[in-house]
């Protein structure tokens, strides 16, 4: 997981301009998705919102990264930003999205329809909605195998028979012909990655797969995932709030918040060393790493109207008169493959006064601690049927 | 699903029957225009008004008991003898099948426009929500809504017909039925009809169609890489046809209760909606009657084939066990 080799110590990377992480090798490959500043806007009656503002990061083949963030941060509009799920209008996408050395963004519709389902796969949050009511679920899956391959309709009926038992669905055959009232939860989740899986994608964007599933159920379609990624040999960009799923699957993580990348690195410097006060309030909040879980104290930011400076700092304890100005600080790097966006790590200021001790932890300004956490902070990972409005 | 359709159809007859039982019972309760007539013309000439009402009830079969009377009424209407028609002396269900082509003439072509054209500009407004060409289908929609009919009817004739001269004033009953003749004459009801009918079709189909344009499952066929059509034909339209299904039978009824009277009125077309309105006019009580089976037959059966078109287009409705 080593070997950004062009490092410059302390190198300060602007977040908006070109390169966050070099798009140079790793492990001597090019990366398989690279994403450029993105930007997503919904021109609303309400003003203009920026859904995401200036994202980029790469996935490099084979690797599961974790677009991490509270419920409104724009993870999922950046999950479909990237092969224009995105309805236009209202919707605009900006950015550079280079997918196996393709600009995403010169496609036309029709070629960017064969990269859809082809070698993109999508699965999304709500396997409950994701499947037509009035199409058995054989019919749906075959049809995802013959928008991408000359199959007649026996050779993918027979796909999609395979892939239906590659993903557990049991005596799948039999199943071919039931509709998707008919499957539970996770079976139709199930059915979503069989759909996605059809033809080989090189890479997965699994947008919350498991957020609408039982916790059970949720083990068990990240088994399968994980199996699945193993077998194919596919990248999974996974977008999740759940910072347990990170821990379980991540080879590397993005942090997002309010349409920024706050800190991104390998999931062991994430998790044994989060630099930025975003990322480190995210991991309060789950159970078990000592001290009581709280909430982060707060809400997001009106996404019409954010902040000046950073975006995080009316709830960072630690924010400093700098921080309330200007644009997002640029991305510092910390460590190999860990960059952070905040200006304690500039080299002009301490940064353990927020690393600190982990005894020390700060308190929160209002005093928001164990008490008055509002619910809609609440990033736990047991909170697995927080609603999602990322619109 | 055999059970149900079984079930339907039953539901079907018991609903034919009431409908007729509370005709029949209507009929009993109102004045006879005829009987009263006689009784006049009776007292008039000197005669007893008494004796020429029992005569007339007599020769009508009215003094038979209450009980015999309603069988004999719905043996006669499952037999089609509807009685005679006084006004056009004729038997009743003669009158029918001589009218009924001039109708079928111009509804079948409106029914078919309106729907096809109705749904289609309703999807297409759906997935260019906000558009200027969705604004120009609301504007055509709501256009075709409030203009009434008849007064539509009545500038078009003058405009084409009268100042035009491009197709006839007055219908012409005598011309072959697929004749250019025929089509010409025929332009006009069918345009009425069709921008009255297209509008609710339209708004509905809209309705329906947006409900499904953002849904999880459109997302899903798009990431799955299909194209436009295929989206919109297959995951939008499917789904919308179920609810779309129920409207059809109520435009059928609206166009054949109201708007053909008008219609047929303006463009002096001999249809069902002419023969009714006479029947109404002149007092004819069996062609009246004889007139309004044919709506109710075309509710009955229209919502039958409703309820059997839900089974077919939508899978998660389980008759089975019910």
């Amino acid at each position: 997981m080593s070997g950004n080799d062009s490092a410059t110590p302390d190198a300060a990377r602007d977040a908006t301009s070109d390169a966050t992480l070099d798009a140079t090798d790793r492990e001597g490959r090019n990366p398989l998705l690279s994403v450029r500043d993105l930007r997503v806007r919904f021109r609303t009656e309400e003003g203009v919102v920026r859904a995401v503002d200036g994202v980029s990061f790469d996935v490099y083949p084979g690797e599961t990264v974790c677009l991490v963030g509270e419920s409104g941060s724009g993870k999922t509009v950046t999950g479909e930003a990237i092969t224009r799920l995105v309805k236009s209008p209202p919707g605009e996408i900006e950015g550079e999205v280079v997918f196996d050395g393709q600009n995403l963004s010169d496609l036309s519709e029709k070629q960017l329809r064969k990269i859809r389902g082809g070698r993109i796969g999508h699965i999304f949050q709500n396997p409950q909605n994701a499947l037509n009511p009035v199409y058995t679920v054989g019919w749906q899956v075959a049809e995802a195998v013959r928008l991408h391959t000359d199959a007649s309709r026996k050779e993918a009926r027979e796909r999609a028979i395979d892939l239906l038992d590659q993903v557990g669905i049991p005596e799948a055959a039999a199943r071919y012909g039931d509709y998707p009232h008919e499957f539970s939860g996770g079976q139709k989740q199930r059915v979503v990655v069989a759909q996605a899986l059809a033809a080989n994608p090189d890479l997965l964007i699994a947008d919350e797969p498991t957020t609408a599933l039982d916790v059970t159920i949720q083990a068990q379609i990240l088994r399968l995932l994980a199996d699945l990624r193993e077998e194919f040999g596919m990248a999974v960009l996974l977008v999740t709030h759940d910072l347990s799923v990170v821990a379980e699957v991540a080879d590397r993580v993005v942090v997002v918040y309010a349409g920024k990348v706050m800190e991104s690195g390998d999931v062991y410097n994430i998790f044994e060393d989060p630099a930025h006060p975003y990322t480190r309030a995210l991991l309060d909040c789950l159970p078990g790493r000592g001290g009581e879980t709280r909430g982060i104290p707060g809400r997001l930011p009106d996404p019409t109207n954010p902040p000046d400076g950073c975006r995080f700092h009316p709830r960072c304890p630690h924010a400093l008169p700098e921080c309330r100005e200007g644009a997002q600080p640029p991305l510092y790097e910390v460590a190999d493959d860990h960059e952070v966006s905040c200006v304690y790590y500039d080299g002009s200021h301490d940064p353990t006064a927020i690393t600190g001790e982990a005894s020390s932890r700060p308190s929160f300004p209002d005093g928001g601690g164990g008490g008055g956490v509002s619910d809609r902070a609440n990033v736990r990972p047991d909170d697995s049927r927080e609603d999602e409005d990322d619109e | 699903m055999y059970w149900y359709v079984a079930r339907r159809l039953a539901w079907a007859f018991v609903a034919t029957f009431i409908i007729l039982t509370i005709t029949f019972l209507l009929l009993e309760v109102t004045p006879d225009a005829q009987a009263a007539q006689l009784q006049f013309q009776a007292a008039q000439g000197g005669g007893s008004a008494e004796a020429a009402r029992e005569a007339y009830e007599t020769r009508r079969g009215l003094d038979a008991p209450l009980w015999e009377r309603y069988s004999n009424y719905m043996i006669n209407v499952f037999t089609l003898e509807w009685g005679w028609s006084d006004t056009r002396s004729q038997p009743v269900v003669e009158a029918i099948l001589d009218a009924y082509p001039y109708s079928l003439m111009y509804g079948i072509p409106a029914v078919l426009i309106s729907t096809v054209v109705g749904i289609a500009i309703g999807l297409y407004s759906a997935t260019h929500q906000y558009t200027l060409a969705d604004y120009a289908g609301t504007f055509v929609a709501f256009f075709g809504i409030s203009i009434p009919n008849f007064w539509f009817g009545i500038i078009l004739l003058l405009v084409f017909a009268v100042e035009l001269g491009w197709v006839p004033v007055l219908f012409d009953p005598n011309v072959p039925v697929f004749s250019v003749a025929n089509a010409k004459q025929l332009v006009l009801p069918v345009f009425v009809l069709t921008t009255a009918a297209i509008a609710s079709e339209m708004r509905y189909a809209r309705a329906e169609a947006l409900e499904y344009v953002n849904a999880e499952f459109v997302k899903t066929a798009k990431a799955k890489g299909a194209d436009g059509r295929r989206i919109l034909t297959r995951h939008i339209l499917r789904p919308a046809l179920v609810p779309l299904s129920t409207i059809l039978v109520g435009d059928l009824l609206g166009l054949i209760l109201t708007t053909s009277y008008l219609v047929e009125v303006v463009f002096g077309i001999p249809g069902l909606g002419r023969l009714s309105l006479d029947a109404i006019l002149n007092q004819d009580t069996a062609l009246v009657l004889g007139t309004t089976f044919i709506p109710v037959l075309i509710a009955v059966i229209g919502n039958l084939l409703q309820d059997l078109a839900y089974t077919i287009l939508d899978p998660r409705i389980d008759y089975g066990d019910r």
